[in-house]
């Protein structure tokens, strides 16, 4: 057979454009990159009520659609952001707010203090602080179209921060049609006034959410500082992508597909470190208490000497080896966290480096130790709560406690927790846990901190003592006074063990290098300020 | 044959039934709450009670399960959970990347997995049969998400050839569609080409052991001829089953393959739905799937008319 010379410049041309054109596909695939953003959040964005769900990820989708009266800056002090101004009578009994000019909703109507009224009078019946206020409050309600009041028994200095609380779930501002919805009815209208709107059309549940520039709204003046200040959003559309395989995600951000990945597999971080088009970033510098809540109902760890032998047993550092590399490993003494307004150092004496075992096994015989079951509930698809629940029943196994993982999914977590019968009988002994560290200092948003026994949160704790102290928290005026109770707060908590602190992660986020402008703050990932070159 | 099919019909509406009453207590009965999932694990027990008490989980079974039966009657499929959205809206936004990866799959296996078998059946004991055999074996045994992570290693990563995750509708431009769905398609259709190549292997080695083949070849039949026109069509029952099954499987939804390139289908939805006790779309998916499955082998069943004019229904 021959071959000519142009049938062999024909292959040639037809191989080369055979071979380019999953290139030149690939190039008509790629969007508009300068004008969206993709990200991949932490989870899938389940429930999209913000005022009633806990979720951190239900709360960047508030913070991204809906807007606050008030807002943390980066020192965590609170800001009007709806407000425009606002004031407390001499008695410190009655706030009165005015709203800013130029708020308005996503369907073109103008946000008025009804909407205000009715958004507060539905959170307070869900959020801790906002119980307070409720329990305190004589009136809520509105004077006219931009002012409104809350009157209260009792003066109440920390009301600024609670309205302004991080710690989920947050009060932001809904219409009022939307929040007069009862507080068990999930709102799924997903009409704000912030700064981007939600793209119902092309709402894929389970796939991806597409949030695009709100054209017509007003930012404030003052320089963005935090959550505060001016809210400027710099492209066009985000979308965010539930790539459920870590693996893939990981994958996409190489290759440019995606521009942020919020949860970085911790193995994989070296991978990514060599990358010049990648940048690793902590945005959350507080980072995530990890520690365990403890069942104070049933044996053993209803014997103080038990829950003693728990806190000395449990090596920080190896714990937090379970799934973060060490540089961004923490160990955490005080009850307030890492890097709150009080963190202190009071009777914090049982920290040992390595933690003590034989201290942990001697307290187990004293407490009366005679092999009864303690079930660790691991959280099978959450790989750090999974790791760590094996790591502390292998600690547990090692001094001669009867350990026993209880594997179930996120679904049926709460059903176990909400079990406060023995383990016989589908109860639970220790339950692994985090919360971001900025809640560890909102001790009345966050519901951790209470000890009064049935009412309280998981496990359960007790402490007259404690409480008493806890009662005083809303009454202080000053954080210098606030600080003081925190330590008094502490001596105690460690006194009778109401957790054990596992240690913190401050984990980074992956971005490519050409988006810039995120701001660095706990639970929420603003996505106004943030650009793509 | 009209009576057959509509004998078989009605089986569907039977198996379709069982399977929701099935499905509907089993969601009931196993652990898990849907509301406490709304609220989150720091909300209080009256909390998650109302919210209970709101989606009406704490009417009694019976009760939830005339409403959902009356509903599912009018073919209203109840509405979900957590998206606040008519079930079937979701089925459908899922039903086009299924479909396509479903589709382009056993185009991919049928053609490639019958040929191999056909090759192999023809050159039996050789060196092609071997090498055939082999790829069947190890593309049965090799596990879908590593294959798929190598074709992403390689095509995506290292040569940026093809994407690595994500589905364009066919709306959004079919060439932006095919290359898109390459990766998927060739990964997922390894294991169904070895499985299909094996079924032909052995169906076509069964007929070619037949007398009347030895009088095709004595005739002077080509090998074209043999295998295509004598063998191929008798050797077609079996290899018609393993086809509609592997389809029916495809059509479910095929949740590693859907994972790891991130395809928005029928099968991460269900999967998500189980994760969050989103009951309205697990009843509704499998309903649906298990009515599918049924039509499928029907379809399966029917098609045998065409490869042996001897059965008739």
């Amino acid at each position: 057979m021959t071959i000519s010379r142009r049938s062999l410049l024909q292959a040639g041309v037809a191989t080369g454009t055979a071979l380019s054109f999953p290139s030149v596909l690939r190039s008509q695939t790629t969007l508009a990159s300068t004008q969206a953003v993709r990200m991949v959040k932490s989870g899938d964005l389940g429930v999209f009520d913000p005022m009633i769900s806990s979720y951190y990820i239900t709360a960047d989708h508030g913070s991204a659609i809906y807007d606050t009266l008030f807002a943390l800056d980066s020192r965590m002090t609170p800001q009007p952001q709806m407000v425009g101004n606002w004031g407390v009578s001499d008695d410190k009994k009655t706030y009165t707010f005015v709203l800013r000019d130029g708020l308005g909703w996503h369907d073109g109507t103008p946000v008025t203090a009804g909407d205000c009224v009715a958004s507060i009078r539905r959170w307070v019946e869900v959020a801790s602080g906002g119980q307070l206020i409720k329990a305190l409050a004589t009136d809520i309600s509105k004077k006219d179209d931009k002012t409104f009041t809350i009157a209260l028994k009792e003066p109440l200095g920390l009301l600024i921060e609670i309205l302004a609380t991080l710690t989920p779930p947050c009060l932001f501002i809904m219409r009022e049609k939307d929040a007069n919805t009862p507080s068990t009815d999930p709102v799924t209208a997903n009409i704000g006034s912030g700064p981007f709107t939600f793209n119902q059309e092309l709402a894929r549940p389970g796939a991806s959410f597409t949030y695009d520039r709100n054209e017509r709204y007003v930012p404030r003046r003052e320089a963005s500082d935090g959550l505060a200040g001016r809210k400027v959003v710099k492209v066009d559309r985000v979308i965010w992508d539930n790539i459920a395989d870590q693996q893939t995600a990981l994958a996409a951000l190489q290759t440019g597909e995606i521009d942020y990945l919020e949860s970085v597999p911790m193995d994989l971080l070296p991978v990514l470190e060599g990358n010049p088009d990648i940048a690793l970033q902590v945005l959350n510098q507080g980072g995530f208490v990890r520690y365990l809540r403890i069942n104070f109902l049933q044996k053993p760890f209803n014997n103080l000497k038990a829950r003693h032998a728990l806190l000395y047993l449990i090596d920080q550092e190896a714990a937090m080896r379970t799934s973060s590399p060490p540089e961004y490993i923490k160990t955490v003494t005080s009850l307030f966290g890492t890097k709150t307004a009080y963190i202190n150092d009071e009777n914090t004496g049982w920290f040992k480096k390595g933690g003590d075992p034989e201290k942990a096994k001697e307290l187990f015989q004293e407490a009366g130790y005679a092999g009864e079951k303690v079930v660790i509930v691991q959280v099978t698809n959450i790989a750090w709560m999974s790791n760590v629940a094996q790591y502390v029943a292998h600690t547990l196994r090692k001094i001669g406690v009867n350990a026993e993982l209880n594997p179930t999914d996120w679904g049926a977590v709460t059903a176990r927790l909400d079990n406060k019968g023995s383990v016989d009988e589908g109860g639970w002994s220790i339950y692994p846990t985090a919360d971001v560290d900025f809640a560890m200092g909102d001790v009345l948003g966050n519901p951790i901190f209470l000890a009064n026994g049935d009412k309280a949160w998981y496990g359960w704790p007790h402490n007259d003592e404690y409480e008493a102290l806890y009662a005083r928290w809303a009454t202080v005026a000053t954080l210098e006074e606030r600080q003081s109770l925190a330590r008094e707060m502490q001596r105690v908590w460690w006194g009778f063990v109401g957790s054990v602190y596992l240690g913190a992660t401050t984990l980074p986020v992956a971005r490519r290098a050409s988006l810039t402008g995120l701001i660095g703050m706990p639970v929420i990932v603003p996505m106004w300020n943030m650009q793509k070159s | 044959m009209a009576a057959y099919i509509l004998r078989r019909m009605l089986s569907t509406v039977a198996v379709m039934a069982m399977v929701g009453i099935f499905v509907f207590l089993l969601l009931r009965l196993a652990p898990g709450d849907p509301a406490a999932i709304i609220a989150g694990d720091k909300a209080t027990p009256q909390m998650i009670a109302s919210i209970r008490e709101q989606l009406g989980l704490n009417d009694p079974l019976p009760v939830q399960f005339i409403g959902w039966v009356r509903d599912l009657v009018g073919g209203d499929f109840g509405t979900s959970i957590f998206a606040g959205r008519p079930v079937l809206e979701l089925i459908a936004q899922r039903l086009e990347p299924t479909l396509s990866l479903s589709i382009l799959t056993i185009i991919v296996s049928v053609t490639m997995g019958v040929s191999f078998g056909i090759l192999a059946a023809w050159q039996a004991g050789g060196l092609l049969d071997r090498i055939l055999t082999a790829f069947a074996t190890l593309g049965f045994s090799v596990p879908v998400f590593v294959v798929g992570f190598l074709a992403i290693y390689l095509f995506a990563i290292r040569t940026q050839w093809l994407p690595v995750q994500g589905y364009q509708p066919v709306d959004d431009g079919f060439g932006t569609w095919l290359v898109h769905m390459i990766l998927p398609t060739v990964t997922l259709s390894i294991p169904y080409i070895a499985f299909i190549a094996r079924i032909a292997r052995a169906s076509m080695l069964e007929v070619l052991s037949e007398d009347y083949m030895r009088t095709a070849a004595a005739k002077g039949a080509s090998s074209y001829s043999m295998l295509f026109h004598h063998a191929l069509k008798n050797a077609g029952v079996p290899i018609l089953t393993v086809i509609g099954l592997s389809f029916a499987g495809l059509v479910g939804g095929v949740v590693l393959t859907e994972t790891v390139f991130n395809i928005p289908g029928i099968g991460r939805l269900v999967v998500d739905a189980i994760n969050k006790r989103d009951y309205p779309i697990i009843q509704g998916v499998l309903i649906l799937v298990s009515g599918l499955y049924v039509l499928i082998n029907l379809a399966v069943d029917l098609s045998y008319t065409l490869v042996d004019p001897r059965i008739r229904y």
